[in-house]
């Protein structure tokens, strides 16, 4: 048995012998890296391409690639976008709402962090592991219980309702945790020794050495927020307080009726891609920073 | 501030501290339980004494599913309706009929609801068994004629002797055609087939030739096949498609095996292309684009295809297909407006207004004009023929044609009345799909029947 | 790390932790159990609940349908988690070799994380539409036909790519972070020993990062089984024959277009005991395997 064995094993090796070869010539190595990513690049990037293009289009019925030159309709499809059906007041209803999440959760999961890092606590790990948990509940796991309650304390169709529910982060908590414990003991010890009280501590030693995570942690969340898509459609009834993400639909038109959007809806769509994608542009470098995952 | 003693520090916090983060804490939970209690304090007081709802707002608040051009005509209407008569309307969109239903249901378990809320024809069996609407009938005012529905329309939404819910934009599937690609491959755009053979040798001309990529296209919506069953005189289900009574049968007569061999050698021919599941932009497209010389869809596209094709082709409407060369007639389809029970008495009276408002004849001319929904009362159609609307504009006209035309005693030509309606929707669909690229017809249809009676029986039992 | 416990007061501690424990518990313990319990109910709108002890759960443990349902949906789970997960590493490893030009491929693989599902779904739509898609054309010329309306396995591939490419962003960040974090001087002495390319990636780097991938792994897999819905809705409906039914569109669906609560409920329950399951199994494999720094 064994000695068949020998022969995928021979063959394993020169394989990996050639594959080394083939990535160590030095020039053609370099080279070589950047074309392979050229290639993984825009593959990933093209849906982007499509999208941008057909948002410039009159209709945007687009089949081929040689379909795919931008348009003259740009101007045209956004501000219909903007100012017919007021997608301006979709989009500031989700800024409001993601900056009020941002807020709540930067300001309660720092706290709750600071509590499981530097608190004495009891049964510690269990408390961690119930903020940790609510990762497994999901919106779909429990929006219709949630909506019930939500309608039983008044709160439907209003801003509480889509920024309380979302109060509670466990990832932030996590990412926080794993960003103190990484702060030397020193500090702290030399901090308790000099009698700071939590909220001094909090104010002059945490926060300042924690604003790439802060930062970083802040631009998730956003995302998050800013994408929600499922909660605010069953929860908002009026156009006026509805989300840009719920009020593409809007744009949609009445399909039934042969209402043909494409390109509206593409327009509404890179006006709702914006935001997240330019805060994630200038703040790489932090976002970049609050996802390394310290070593325990 | 006190040092405190060892180094570690006790467990004290600084009195200045304890004091800052109880009052946060205080104002906090404050803050949420006063609102909490305003929320419920705000709910459950309705502006009449004992009214079971209360209204969302002020104003009359109108949940529907229009978006796009549909929906700024909504708006217009509304503001025309202020501009009359003082009373103030928001129209509020609520994304899709289902989400319309779901708020709604939601609505009466929380106790704000709105003044009328627009449901597809579909979903009309799930609103009236809340048993929390009142028809239209009684709200309308009473100098409002209810006999100035057509009869078709009016039929599919009276129950027990009254009209339960205000039609509004209503419609039916018809076959568009592409007059150019016709005459191309030797058909007479002007004698367009009317049977399944029909579109089958019209397909053929057109692929053979290479006129065209595929023959014909539809969404892949129920719709679609319950017209096959009304033009053949067959219901869907059982009791008069549920009118006469619960619906515990899906069923199959021999015209629907012909139909599903029909569609699949369509299919398997490539006569035929599948945009995908209640495709309805996709299927336009591919139309629009000329990859398919005939289009099955709703009246309501008219207007969007005549701006589509402009330049590009000639578009012309024609009939729907049928099965055979029976044809009773077709089902109705779209949404109506209804109001739900309870609310304060006197809402009543401006919601009665509005109603007649929207049924008025300008209106409904000026509705159908704008999105190509059939209008609905006699006078409205009396009013478009004496501008000669419907000469100038034919492809109006087929819908309407065809609607005339139906036998209206026909149980079939009634829309099927259900509760699991999106249920047995999906059934349909899926099913639909997976008979036409399967072996064996047959059972793929029985598969189809056996499924919609359990979602049937699970609903009903 | 009780050196760091600087802090005793349990009230303090208390007051900390409150406002993250309460909203937890209020908004999402507390109708997750409301949830559990409406599992055990045939529960829809206009009827009153009606308890029926474990029937539903009885009704899915003996519907293929169900079975199959959770049969692609945990090879749906594997696929995307494997996939993301590999197209990342490699792309990540690609831009940490590059000299120059990092920041615009950083940018490039990870914007569509700030994209919404919805969208995405729209636009893998346009370009992979059986007639219409823009890819479709150039695909079907180099000999594979594109028909996933019609043909199941299809299906289930266009949606796996497309939950695969959606969440590529996510885990390119986590993982530059990560490689950025491998000292240069590793990398510079496992290159003088001849150790190169690929061969640094899998046997020195991949250790290394170990525990973000561990998390990794977690987070894609909560991604596939969770977040997936919008793509199965937008696309192909759970269709065709069932193939793309997977677990969360089949609830969503039960729920929210059905309004079958009770049961939707128990898909729910179901659903978050599966998961759970193979978060467990996730946990002590990579227990196992993971490597932690000094």
């Amino acid at each position: 048995m064994a000695g068949i064995l020998q022969y995928p094993k021979r063959w394993i090796r020169t394989t990996r012998r050639r594959t080394d070869a083939f990535f160590s010539t030095a020039g053609i190595e370099r080279i070589g890296v950047h074309v392979q990513l050229v290639v993984l690049v825009s593959l990933v990037l093209f849906p982007i391409v499509v999208a941008a293009v057909v948002s410039t289009k009159g209709v945007g019925i687009v089949t081929s690639v040689s379909d795919l030159l931008p348009g003259s309709y740009a101007a045209e499809n956004y501000r219909e976008a903007l100012v017919d059906y007021n997608f301006g007041r979709f989009m500031l209803n989700s800024l409001v709402m993601s900056v009020v999440i941002v807020v709540g959760k930067l300001a309660v999961s720092v706290l709750a962090a600071m509590a499981i890092v530097y608190y004495r606590v009891p049964y510690k790990d269990l408390v961690f592991l119930f903020i940790l948990f609510t990762l497994m509940l999901p919106v779909p796991v429990r929006f219709v219980p949630l909506f019930q309650l939500i309608n039983d304390l008044g709160w439907g169709n209003t801003l509480l309702a889509i920024t309380v529910p979302y109060i509670a982060s466990a990832t932030t908590v996590f990412i926080l945790r794993q960003h103190f414990l990484s702060i030397p003991s020193s500090i702290v010890e030399n901090a308790k020794i000099d009698g700071i009280g939590p909220v001094k501590f909090m104010l002059y030693v945490l926060i300042p050495m924690s604003k790439g995570v802060l930062v970083g942690v802040s631009i998730i969340m956003f995302v998050f927020a800013w994408n929600q898509y499922l909660w605010p459609l069953i929860i908002i009834d009026s156009q006026a307080n509805q989300v840009a993400q719920v009020g593409l639909a809007l744009l949609e038109g009445d399909v039934q009726s042969g209402e043909l959007a494409w390109a509206l809806v593409m327009a509404g769509s890179m006006l709702t891609l914006l935001p997240p994608l330019l805060l994630m542009i200038v703040f790489r470098k932090p976002l970049l920073n609050t996802f390394s995952i310290q070593q325990k | 501030m006190p040092a405190s003693d060892s180094p570690l520090g006790n467990a004290d916090m600084s009195d200045d501290t304890r004091r800052s983060v109880l009052r946060g804490a205080a104002t906090l939970l404050g803050a949420g339980s006063m609102t909490a209690l305003a929320g419920c304090a705000g709910g459950g007081d309705g502006s009449g004494g004992d009214s079971q709802f209360s209204p969302i707002a002020e104003e009359l608040t109108v949940w529907h599913a229009m978006g796009g051009e549909n929906g700024e005509t909504l708006n217009q209407i509304a503001s025309d309706f202020e501009d009359e008569t003082g009373t103030a309307v928001n129209m509020e969109f609520q994304d899709s009929y289902e989400n319309v239903l779901t708020n709604t249901l939601a609505a009466f378990d929380s106790g704000n609801v709105s003044d009328m809320l627009q449901v597809d024809s579909l979903f009309a069996q799930q609103v009236l068994d809340t048993g929390q609407i009142r028809s239209v009938e009684e709200i309308l005012p009473d100098d409002f004629d209810a006999d100035a529905f057509l009869d078709n329309v009016a039929d599919f939404f009276t129950i027990d002797g009254e009209l339960s819910s205000m039609p509004f934009n209503n419609s039916n599937a018809i076959m568009y055609i592409n007059r150019d690609a016709f005459e191309e491959a030797g058909l007479d755009p002007d004698d367009p087939p009317t049977t399944i053979e029909g579109v089958r040798a019209a397909s053929e001309a057109l692929v053979n030739q290479d006129v065209t990529e595929f023959g014909i296209t539809w969404p892949n919506h129920v719709w679609f096949v319950e017209h096959f069953y009304s033009f053949e005189g067959e219901t869907m289900l059982n009791n008069e498609n549920g009118h006469s009574g619960t619906p515990t049968e899906f069923r199959t007569p021999d015209a629907v095996y012909d139909l599903y061999e029909w569609w699949k050698g369509m299919s398997d021919d490539e006569l035929y292309t599948n945009p995908g599941i209640e495709a309805w932009g996709e299927a336009t497209s591919l139309f629009v684009e000329e990859r398919v010389g005939m289009l099955m869809t709703s009246t309501g596209s008219a207007g969007g295809l005549i701006a589509d094709t402009e330049g590009v082709f000639d578009v012309d409407a024609s009939p729907h297909p049928s099965i055979s060369d029976t044809r009773v007639g077709p089902v109705i389809g779209g949404a109506s407006f209804y109001v739900p029970d309870g609310l304060p008495e006197e809402r009543y009276e401006d919601i009665g207004q509005l109603l007649a408002f929207m049924a008025d004849p300008a209106v409904q001319v000026d509705w159908h004009k704008q999105t190509g929904y059939y209008p609905i009362t006699e006078s409205s159609i009396e009013e478009l023929e004496s501008e000669n609307w419907f000469e100038e504009n034919p492809m109006y006209a087929t819908a309407l044609e065809q609607l005339q035309a139906a036998e209206t005693d026909n149980p079939a030509t009634s829309r099927i009345l259900v509760g699991p309606a999106r249920a047995v929707q999906t059934t349909v669909q899926n099913k639909s799909v997976e008979i036409i690229n399967s072996d064996d017809i047959a059972s793929g249809i029985e598969a189809m029947k056996q499924q919609a009676e359990e979602e049937l029986d699970s609903y009903y039992n | 790390m009780s050196k760091r416990e600087v802090f005793d007061s349990r009230l303090g501690a208390a007051l900390l932790l409150l406002p993250t424990i309460v909203v937890s518990f209020l908004f999402l313990y507390y109708p997750a159990a409301l949830a559990v319990r409406t599992s055990f109910f045939d529960s829809t709108f206009g009827r009153s609940d009606e308890f029926i002890g474990i029937e539903n759960y009885v009704s899915l443990a003996t519907d293929p349908g169900y079975r199959f349902s959770l049969a692609i949906t945990v090879l749906f789970g594997l696929l995307v988690v494997a996939g993301v997960m590999v197209f990342s590493l490699y792309v990540t490893f690609l831009i940490h070799e590059v000299d120059y030009g990092e920041s615009v491929y950083l940018i490039s693989a990870i914007w569509p994380y700030a994209l919404p599902p919805a969208v995405a779904a729209l636009v893998f739509t346009f370009i992979i539409h059986p007639t219409l898609g823009v890819l479709t054309g150039p695909i079907e010329s180099l000999g594979f036909a594109v028909d996933w309306f019609n043909t199941g396995w299809q299906a289930f591939v266009v949606i796996t790519v497309a939950a695969i490419w959606k969440q590529i962003g996510y885990n390119v960040i986590f993982m530059v972070a990560a490689m950025n974090n491998i000292p240069e001087a590793l990398t510079e002495t496992a290159e003088l020993d001849g150790v190169s390319g690929l061969r640094r990636l899998i046997s020195i780097y991949i250790p290394i990062m170990s525990p973000t991938l561990f998390f990794l792994v977690i987070i894609n897999t909560i991604y596939a089984f969770f977040s997936t819905f919008a793509f199965v809705d937008l696309m192909t409906g759970g269709g065709p024959s069932s193939s793309t039914n997977i677990l969360i569109f089949d609830l969503y669906q039960e729920g929210f277009s059905f309004f079958n609560f009770g049961m939707a409920s128990t898909k729910s329950v179901l659903l978050f005991i599966i998961v759970g399951i193979l978060m467990y199994i996730q946990f002590q494999l990579t227990e196992e395997y993971s490597h932690y720094g000094a």
